[in-house]
């Protein structure tokens, strides 16, 4: 009973796990809205299937965006310097640099909508380009702010940046196939040019989620310790919600739709696929804190 | 210069001090008032710690030992906490002290989450007496008092001589002494921290990650139950 006379609390929570979650989903839904501006006619003109998303998916970034922001400066200790991290810049921070991209992210979503709305067609494509880096910064960052954690051997790990990406791609992919599935607009083009992102971000989730599995099985004692930690307390975030939902079960949907051209099922398996997403990163965050706290 | 820091290292650079503590193992007794002087010097709320005593027992009756390991800031030569900071509230003194700008601190709490040791918190909001709130506190080495030619004050309570502190650029001084003499021991310094707290004699239980879990369950639900009850007042919405 006197073993521990401290037991400090895990800095980061569920704001910080859906704030990374709901920055992805808004990056890669600009990035479906700003492709046919951006690519046109490139690979055979695919990406115009997503013209009449345009509006809505920057509509629907910019939500995103304005849910998720302030998520993150209420979770701050002292809202009220939200604006330092820019004013008193630290270039070893990635959460510095995340700072100073998020608000540039959102000022490439405003021209973007007010182009399209005043009808400069001209401008859709630099700020399209533009836009497009910054979507991409924003999981790169969020897994960034993770992996630069040298004393954290779960998150210090290149694959994390990496994989935060692939996993925007699939909660991005999610909203777009329920928004255009709801709009009615979801026809043979915009099937295959969603279903070929699913199958990229699935498929690289899965290798990811498999080298997650060897280094933590093969790594060092803290490693292990984390392994522990996960298969005891994280194991249905983790094995059910994480593989079984959100890899396996979206894999096995994307196999009926090679026969089975169905837009509904592309769908479900799009949102099973954000689910893994949001509890994959969920059980990295959460199980690589606990691990420096019972030291 | 490790990337990030405001001051470059000054351990064994002529002319200038390198602030150490070496704590004697040998000689710790668990009477935690190195703890209390800590609580009373910096009115330390409830909940939260800049130092503490970590108490392990092993073996089983009637070979057992009851092992004590005092832990604070390690005050790195290569701090983490500092490099990842988005807002340089914490930076690196020049004679070696890890320290915090209340005035710039967001409580992002990255620095928590940086820091291999365990030794950050989060200042509840809302004190009584002092202001300080809502933001990252930490060990300073007493940086204070240390200016007044003070030892730090869990140093100058501690019963058994357990706790030493000097400048490890002084050939002379007793914690350059000790970690000559002695086979030291810093904590985890395959991280690359390159921590300036030394240890004489620790036990496996309180170097070792794989050991380090607590057993004690009534300790942890205690703790549950303290953090479950503050949760999004004080202490934001942490994971136990």
């Amino acid at each position: 009973m006197f073993e521990y006379s401290e037991f400090n609390i895990a800095p980061w929570g569920w704001e910080i796990t859906v704030y990374f979650f709901l920055i992805g989903t808004a990056a890669m839904t600009y990035v479906y809205a700003a492709a046919p501006a951006v690519f046109g006619n490139v690979f055979g003109g695919i990406a115009r299937s997503m013209e009449p998303f345009q509006k809505t998916g920057m509509l629907a970034a910019l939500l995103l965006l304005l849910i998720s922001g302030p998520l993150l400066i209420v979770d701050l200790g002292a809202p009220e310097r939200f604006l330092y991290p820019i004013l008193h810049f630290h270039w070893t921070s990635p959460l510095s640099w995340g700072a100073l991209f998020l608000p540039l992210f959102g000022l490439c979503i405003v021209g973007f909508l007010a182009a399209l709305w005043f009808n400069r067609p001209q401008l859709l494509k630099p700020i399209g380009i533009l836009g497009m880096l910054l979507s991409l910064s924003m999981p790169l960052y969020t897994g960034l702010d993770l992996m630069v954690h040298q004393t954290r051997e779960l998150w210090s790990n290149p694959t994390i940046p990496v994989l935060f990406v692939i996993l925007s791609v699939s909660s991005g992919t999610a909203l777009v196939s329920v928004i255009q599935l709801a709009r009615g607009q979801f026809d043979d083009r915009t099937f295959e040019f969603l279903h070929w992102f699913l199958y990229v971000a699935l498929g690289t989730t899965l290798a990811l989620f498999l080298g997650e599995l060897v280094t933590l099985l093969y790594g060092s004692e803290e490693l292990q310790q984390a392994w522990t930690l996960i298969n005891e307390r994280f194991w249905v975030q983790f094995w059910v919600m994480t593989f079984g939902l959100g890899i396996l079960a979206p894999f096995l949907l994307m196999i009926v739709t090679h026969y089975w051209k169905s837009a509904w099922v592309l769908t479900l398996a799009a949102v099973l696929a954000a689910v893994g997403a949001f509890f994959f990163r969920s059980v990295l965050i959460y199980a690589g804190q606990l691990t420096q706290i019972y030291y | 210069m490790p990337v990030g820091l405001q001051a470059q290292p000054s351990l064994g650079v002529p002319g200038k001090k390198r602030w150490a503590m070496v704590i004697d193992l040998r000689r710790c007794i668990g009477c935690m008032a190195c703890v209390c002087a800590d609580k009373a010097e910096y009115d330390v709320p409830l909940g939260v710690w800049r130092t503490i005593v970590k108490v392990k027992d092993t073996g089983s009756y009637p070979n057992t030992k009851r092992h004590f390991m005092p832990r604070l800031c390690n005050h790195c030569d290569n701090p983490p906490c500092v490099r990842n900071c988005p807002t340089e509230a914490t930076y690196k003194h020049e004679e070696g002290f890890v320290l915090q700008r209340y005035e710039r601190c967001i409580s992002c709490r990255t620095c928590i989450a940086a820091c291999p040791y365990n030794a950050r918190h989060v200042l509840p909001k809302n004190r009584d007496r002092v202001k300080i709130g809502g933001v990252i506190d930490k060990c300073t080495f007493c940086h204070h008092r240390v200016a007044a030619d003070l030892v730090p004050a869990c140093v100058q309570t501690c019963l058994g001589r357990s706790r030493i502190f000097g400048d490890l650029n002084d050939p002379n001084s007793e914690v350059a002494r000790l970690v000559a003499r002695h086979s030291v021991v810093t904590l985890k310094p395959e991280k690359g921290t390159a921590p300036q707290v030394y240890y004489i004699k620790p036990d496996r239980v309180h170097t070792e990650q794989v050991l380090s879990r607590p057993v004690s369950h009534a300790a942890r639900a205690d703790a549950e139950a303290f953090y479950r009850h503050n949760r999004g007042t004080q202490f934001f919405s942490g994971v136990l």
